[in-house]
């Protein structure tokens, strides 16, 4: 099990002892709540057509790219063509539905390799296909959760990476986020939760920007907007 | 430490970075343009004060609440499938990770920056150990090649040309030397690839601890903590017991902060939330999440009213970006893990006087360091606080240089015995007048003063003395009044 519990004690004592003369109101813990949260956004919220705008702004502003699909088949038709203009013909993917639709209709064309391959398989391919569960406006951040998909590897490991997101998915702010992927019952959250903002980037070398220093240095998202298709 | 390293005082330190121009050019680079950026991030913010003072009250309640909100966090973490280790000071944090690397036969480390892990020196004890972790941040991976510590919170190897980089580069590496940053990064990247596949063990420290979840929050712009935190089987993270936040929640409010406090990015390109390690064995992400809480003179500045507010920071590095004397020197010459403003205050505190004492006197009180601060730390009411602990220990001789400190007390008490009474007041200017001519022309006081009076010859040695005006305004006011 842990560690001695003889420096746990320890340390907890230092804790109380140091905070005994600290006045506690009788709310304590939960002196802290909705008041301590973000102040609102001005102005009311935003449809998604505003919010689409403000997440395309934010998201390319860090680097990333927007692009939109009203059908599964235009859904497909762009996974292609990011892939064929990255010259990448290894596609590692998760196993969320919407991408392997891709890999089946793909087939063919690419080579698609599961998230659960050997390691050194999945270190040779060059795109990465995930879905994100969640999109924020305010940052331009696709979000995604390891109870949903495997997205650990293939959102990091490939050059390039695609994220395909439902329209419905795209919330306004970081607050309302983390309202969607906590829970008062960790056991009810993800794992891994990985927000993802444009392309991996350093600036450690005379501070001149350089992206895809460990990961993808390109970022696509493809905005499923095929309302009331489940398969979009 | 050998003969060669660097000098012992603060002064010194500070006065060989002030000749090193190259330096003061990049630093002067740096801190001007993540300034600006965190100005104009700044602005995109509806109410930046309102956002500052919650994180401040979040802190506030953290610190104040710290026993229920670890022992939270730690319960928290443990049904998540955690294991969490406690550690008093650095060398039992340290220990901690070696037998667990030991335990696991690890032969190949990686770490993601992490300034904790600096101030506890990790790789030094691993090391010792023959399993010094791979730094993975590429700024950080620079500086442990050349084998040099960080000079700045955000961009570690600042001090660096990439001309340096290049040679560096090539002779660690075997590639040509090129002046193409983008290809000198490929190269880092190809190379830490191969250390990433390989590593048993990766180490991490982390931006926030979620006390009602049991989860960890990191935050990067590279993807080398996702990588140390994803491939190696065994992930150790080390939280100081200060990043503890009570609420999920509460990561907006600093995901807010943070990024546009530090490189005025709107957010940094990765956050990972990890709650406990993969929920199945052979899953992506490591089998073993291990959580070192760490004390190390943390629970010390939690007993004081004073010093408690300290414990707030959430390294950004805006303190140290805003700093005239920071800006000046850079990190090094603070000989600490932690530089500029926060760490003239957490470094005494966390060190002991005896070794950071001088660094509380390393700032001018200008106050620009509070006024960027996200959470609001009162850095110049805690640098005059930590200045009087020093001079009160140098009186009980407790404390080197306590002859000046009583000659300072003498000095200032005569002064204050003389400017409380118009009519002593008179009598000294008018004294001052009927000193020899270098005193009364003005100039360097230094050599006369410090023939007279030793204790003047450093405080001299920067300062020109205003010349005495012919005549007083005392003089002038009674002849208007005439």
């Amino acid at each position: 099990m842990a560690a001695p519990s003889e420096a746990r004690d320890e340390i907890m004592g230092r804790v109380r002892a140091a905070l005994a003369r600290v006045p506690i109101g009788p709310a304590l813990p939960w002196e802290l709540g909705a008041e301590a949260r973000s102040p609102a956004p001005p102005g009311p919220p935003l449809d998604l057509d505003g919010k689409i705008a403000r997440f395309r702004a934010m998201l390319e502003r860090a680097g990333g790219h927007l692009h939109f699909a009203g059908s599964p088949e235009e859904t497909t038709n762009a996974v292609r063509e990011i892939a064929n203009a990255a010259g990448a013909r290894r596609i590692l993917h998760s196993e969320d539905h919407r991408v392997l639709l891709r890999a089946a209709a793909l087939e063919g064309e690419f080579t698609w390799v599961p998230h659960d391959e050997e390691r050194a398989e999945l270190l040779t391919c060059e795109l990465g296909l995930t879905a994100a569960q969640w999109g924020v406006a305010e940052t331009g951040t696709i979000v995604l959760e390891s109870a949903a998909e495997h997205h650990r590897l293939a959102s990091l490991l490939p050059p390039v990476h695609i994220a395909l997101l439902d329209a419905p998915g795209l919330l306004e702010t970081l607050d309302e986020l983390l309202a969607a992927v906590g829970s008062e019952d960790p056991d009810d959250m993800s794992r891994t939760i990985t927000m993802i903002t444009g392309p991996s980037r350093t600036a450690d070398i005379e501070l001149t920007l350089v992206v895809g220093v460990h990961g993808p240095r390109e970022l696509h998202v493809i905005l499923l907007r095929g309302a009331g298709n489940p398969l979009a | 430490m050998t003969a060669s390293g660097p000098p012992a005082s603060f002064a010194a330190r500070a006065r060989a970075a002030l000749g090193d121009d190259r330096l003061r050019q990049a630093l002067g680079k740096a801190t001007a343009l993540f300034a600006a950026r965190r100005r104009t991030a700044l602005a995109e913010v509806p109410d930046w004060e309102e956002l500052r003072q919650r994180a401040a009250r979040i802190k506030r309640e953290a610190l104040n609440g710290l026993h229920h909100y670890l022992e939270q966090f730690a319960a928290n973490a443990e049904t998540a499938g955690a294991e969490i280790h406690w550690a008093r000071d650095a060398a039992e944090a340290c220990a901690i990770v070696s037998s667990i690397a030991r335990r696991i036969g690890a032969r190949h480390l990686v770490k993601a920056k992490s300034m904790t892990t600096e101030e506890i020196g990790l790789n030094a004890a691993l090391e010792r150990d023959g399993r010094l972790p791979v730094e993975t941040d590429l700024g950080e991976w620079i500086i442990q090649l050349a084998g040099e510590p960080p000079s700045h919170i955000i961009v570690p190897a600042i001090h660096k040309s990439r001309a340096d980089v290049a040679a560096l580069f090539a002779a660690e590496l075997g590639i040509p030397p090129t002046d193409d940053v983008a290809e000198l990064t490929r190269a880092a990247r190809v190379a830490l690839r191969q250390r990433f596949a390989a590593a048993e063990l990766g180490i991490s420290g982390v931006n926030f601890a979620v006390a009602e979840t049991g989860s960890i929050l990191i935050l990067e712009n590279e993807g080398n903590a996702r990588m140390a935190t994803t491939l190696p089987r065994v992930h150790v993270a080390i939280v100081g017991i200060e990043k503890i936040v009570p609420r999920f929640e509460h990561l907006a409010v600093f995901l807010r902060l943070l990024p546009r406090s530090g490189t005025g990015q709107h957010l940094t390109t990765y956050q990972s939330i990890l709650t406990g390690p993969s929920a199945i064995v052979g899953d992506e992400g490591p089998e073993e999440l291990h959580i070192v809480l760490l004390d190390n003179g943390r629970t010390a500045m939690l007993a004081s009213d004073e010093t408690r507010p300290a414990l707030a920071c959430i390294r950004c590095g805006a303190c140290l970006n805003a700093c005239p004397v920071y800006r000046e020197i850079g990190g090094h010459a603070y000989g600490s893990t932690y530089p500029g403003p926060i760490g003239a205050v957490i470094t005494p505190l966390l060190a002991g006087l005896e070794r950071g004492g001088d660094l509380a006197f390393a700032s001018s009180l200008c106050g620009a360091c509070r006024e960027v601060c996200p959470v609001d730390i009162d850095l110049p009411g805690l640098l005059i606080e930590l200045r009087s602990r020093v001079v009160e220990g140098r009186r009980r001789g407790e404390l080197a240089g306590g002859r000046a400190a009583a000659f300072e007390r003498r000095a200032i008490a005569t002064w204050a015995w003389a400017m409380a009474s118009p009519r002593r007041y008179r009598l000294l200017s008018r004294l001052a007048r009927a000193l020899p001519g270098p005193w009364r022309r003005g100039g360097r006081p230094g050599r006369l003063a410090a023939r007279l009076i030793p204790a003047l010859r450093a405080w001299g040695a920067a300062r020109d003395l205003r010349p005495l005006a012919p005549r007083t305004f005392r003089d002038l006011w009674r002849e208007d009044e005439g």
